[in-house]
């Protein structure tokens, strides 16, 4: 009898210590926003999609360590949900909505790339999830009149535009220029916004071709280059190309006065191994680790955000990991002033936002772009890339020649 | 003075295609299996030559003689361990289970290395020589002369050494091989070691021209494929004649009609020798 009465007395135990349990693993379920970010992991674009995790991480434990996002007073974790499209643009179409329909995600990051975030931009509008696209700077991918979609780059014609302004005003005696693009969608945008650059400010266009994804060789066309003297070369591409370009320039005896590639000079990995070769490389990009910003973000200054991300990955970041970075600082800034994971109510504190933060100021423009960044124009003088625009970071003159 | 420039970069790159595909010819002329590892080896040999270079300062000059005995043991026992018990399977099973190994190999190096770009950068760099206006870059000078080299070994190895008669008589023909007394299995192991070889020398080659990648290494694969198309499989100087054709082809391209359709000028070529030449230029009619 004692004996059944003590089982009992036990069962009942266990019941309400497994309802305490049950209602408690509730709360933290509750206690928790989730970010869905469909992301390229394998394939060509893996790379670029470990920096855009990287990026997302850094956040998300930086957001984690205070506690997580503060809503209405109550703290709530960040957890970010990772798909991998495979780097299939058609995938990415049907991980972002599987993000949004099975994994109940509260909001967004977009796929990788201006396509990619084009594509996946028409479910998150049908569902109304708040979505930000850290990597994504065609005019294109905000011109459908869509609500619930932002963006951290601003249009490509912001990198040409002030590069030209500098080469007009300190070299004087530049008047040719060739560009050579690579033809893929954000090399070969760049270069046609440079042309239009160049041409709107009297310069001569010699030369402007694109060449085939994974040429491996560039000779013939350094060679026809170098025949038709341009004292300004523009090359687009990503680092092997531009690596490639500059190897087989240096090869040729080829000089100008003003060498500029983009995007390879704003990453590490580009100035390590260009070396010597890499000097007075001219390049723009949305952002640079050398930036001096004071922002309101969680990461504050650009400074402890260069410090925090060495400390965990041991390298600097680039503009594609602190885009990542910010993107999630801007969604936490919005949700704890909208007190409220309403997607409706966070859709409307981005679209109000007007905030320096690490990467810059952010303020998105009528169709969800930024349009409050100036990215910096860099040299690479003395083995570092040095900001020569805007003036609110610049840290060196432009200098001319190339050899 | 353009046209002898784009003359002269086409012919040192031609012999670098060449040195790129010469391995990969000879395995599928012999063994008649599409190596799809190639492209890796050859990226596995330049990260060999870059490693060397930059922790122990060993030239890739001398990185060549650590590649070629170090990919030979890895092909002889690849070949041995694995692909050897698919020999005599039709294509599509060698080439599925190359495609394999190649994933495999590509994806460590991924890992290994990451797919950052690195550079081998001579200290001091070794400058070009030019003459009437035409420059030539000394690395690729020396790259090609060790190309045109190891093309002249291999040639040699297959005319004069009894291994390579043994090797050009299985290519012939397996059976009547193995009815004189040729132990063809160990003649497929030598070769996939030999072109493994070629592959892991070719890389090093590469290392001091083109950036390091296990991204590569597709890009590597194609050109080889093509060359071999032209060329000719399993044929020697067809992979010189090929390489040379290809790159002449993409310099004079590049030159007149732009460099985003040179690639597609040398594919078109490639479906026009499949159609009209299927033996390639120095290739054998009849020969799988």
């Amino acid at each position: 009898m004692t004996r059944s009465r003590l089982t009992s007395r036990r069962l009942n135990s266990l019941l309400l210590a497994a309802c305490l349990g049950l209602s408690a693993s509730a709360a933290l379920a509750q206690d928790v926003v989730k970010f869905g970010a469909p992301l390229p992991l394998t394939g060509p674009l893996a790379p670029e999609a470990i920096k855009q995790q990287q990026g997302y991480d850094l956040w998300a434990e930086q957001a984690n360590k205070a506690g997580g996002i503060s809503v209405g007073g109550k703290k709530y974790k960040v957890e970010i949900v990772y798909a991998d499209y495979q780097s299939n643009t058609p995938r990415a179409v049907q991980t972002t909505e599987q993000m949004i329909t099975q994994n109940n995600v509260n909001f967004l990051f977009s796929p990788f790339g201006s396509g990619a975030a084009k594509a996946g931009s028409s479910v998150s509008e049908k569902y109304k999830v708040p979505t930000i696209a850290s990597t994504a700077s065609s005019a294109q991918v905000y011109d459908q009149g869509y609500k619930y979609l932002f963006g951290t780059f601003t249009p490509n014609d912001t990198l040409t535009t002030p590069l030209t302004q500098i080469v007009k005003a300190k070299a004087t005696d530049v008047k040719k220029v060739a560009i050579l693009a690579r033809n893929d969608l954000f090399p070969l945008a760049i270069a046609q916004e440079m042309e239009k650059s160049a041409k709107a400010n009297g310069l001569e266009v010699v030369y402007s071709e694109k060449y085939a994804i994974n040429t491996l060789d560039h000779s013939a066309t350094l060679s026809q280059i170098k025949s038709l003297a341009p004292q300004w070369i523009f090359v687009t591409g990503y680092i092997n190309d531009l690596l490639l370009v500059r190897k087989q320039m240096a090869d040729q005896q080829i000089k100008a006065g003003v060498l500029t590639m983009i995007a390879g000079p704003a990453y590490q990995e580009f100035i390590d191994a260009a070396g010597a070769s890499g000097e007075n490389i001219t390049s723009a990009a949305w952002w640079h680790p050398a930036a001096q910003y004071s922002g309101k973000d969680i990461f504050g200054t650009t400074a402890n955000y260069v410090k925090l991300f060495r400390d965990k990955y041991k390298s600097d970041p680039d503009y594609a990991q602190a885009s990542a970075s910010v993107s999630g600082a801007l969604f936490q800034m919005a949700i704890e002033r909208a007190g409220s994971l309403d997607r409706d109510k966070v859709r409307d504190e981005l679209a109000r936002m007007n905030e320096m933060t690490f990467w810059g100021p952010v303020k998105f423009g009528p169709t969800g772009q930024i349009d409050s960044l100036e990215p910096p124009v860099l040299q690479l003088q003395g083995g570092k890339a040095v900001v020569l625009s805007p003036a609110l970071i610049k840290q060196g003159e432009f200098r001319l020649g190339v050899n | 003075m353009l046209a002898a420039q784009v003359l002269i970069n086409a012919l040192v790159l031609g012999c670098l295609y060449a040195c790129i595909a010469i391995g990969f010819s000879l395995v599928w002329g012999v063994l008649n299996v599409i190596n799809l590892i190639h492209g890796s080896f050859i990226v596995l040999g330049a990260y060999l030559a870059w490693g060397l270079y930059q922790s122990l300062h060993i030239s890739p000059w001398y990185a060549l003689g650590i590649a070629a005995p170090a990919f030979f043991v890895l092909g002889y026992v690849i070949q041995r361990l694995i692909l050897n018990r698919v020999i005599t399977a039709p294509v599509l099973v060698t080439l599925t289970l190359t495609f394999g190994l190649d994933l495999i190999l590509n994806n460590a190096m991924i890992y290994y290395f990451k797919a950052d770009y690195r550079k081998l950068t001579l200290t001091p760099p070794m400058g070009s020589v030019s003459l009437f206006d035409v420059v030539v870059p000394i690395d690729r000078l020396i790259a090609t002369a060790s190309a045109l080299a190891l093309t002249g070994i291999l040639y040699l190895i297959l005319r004069r050494l009894r291994v390579g008669r043994a090797i050009i008589a299985v290519r012939l023909d397996r059976d009547a091989a193995r009815l004189m007394g040729v132990d063809v299995n160990s003649i497929y192991a030598i070769a996939f070691g030999l072109g493994a070889a070629l592959a892991g020398c070719a890389g090093v080659l590469m290392a001091l021209i083109f950036p390091i990648s296990p991204l590569t290494s597709t890009a590597y694969l194609g050109k080889a494929f093509v060359v071999c198309v032209l060329g000719g499989l399993g044929s020697v100087s067809g992979a010189l004649a090929g390489g040379i054709l290809l790159a002449l082809i993409e310099g004079i391209g590049s030159a007149l009609i732009g460099p985003a359709h040179a690639t597609t000028l040398s594919f078109a070529l490639l479906i026009v020798f499949l159609i009209v030449r299927p033996q390639g230029l120095l290739g054998r009619k009849g020969f799988e």
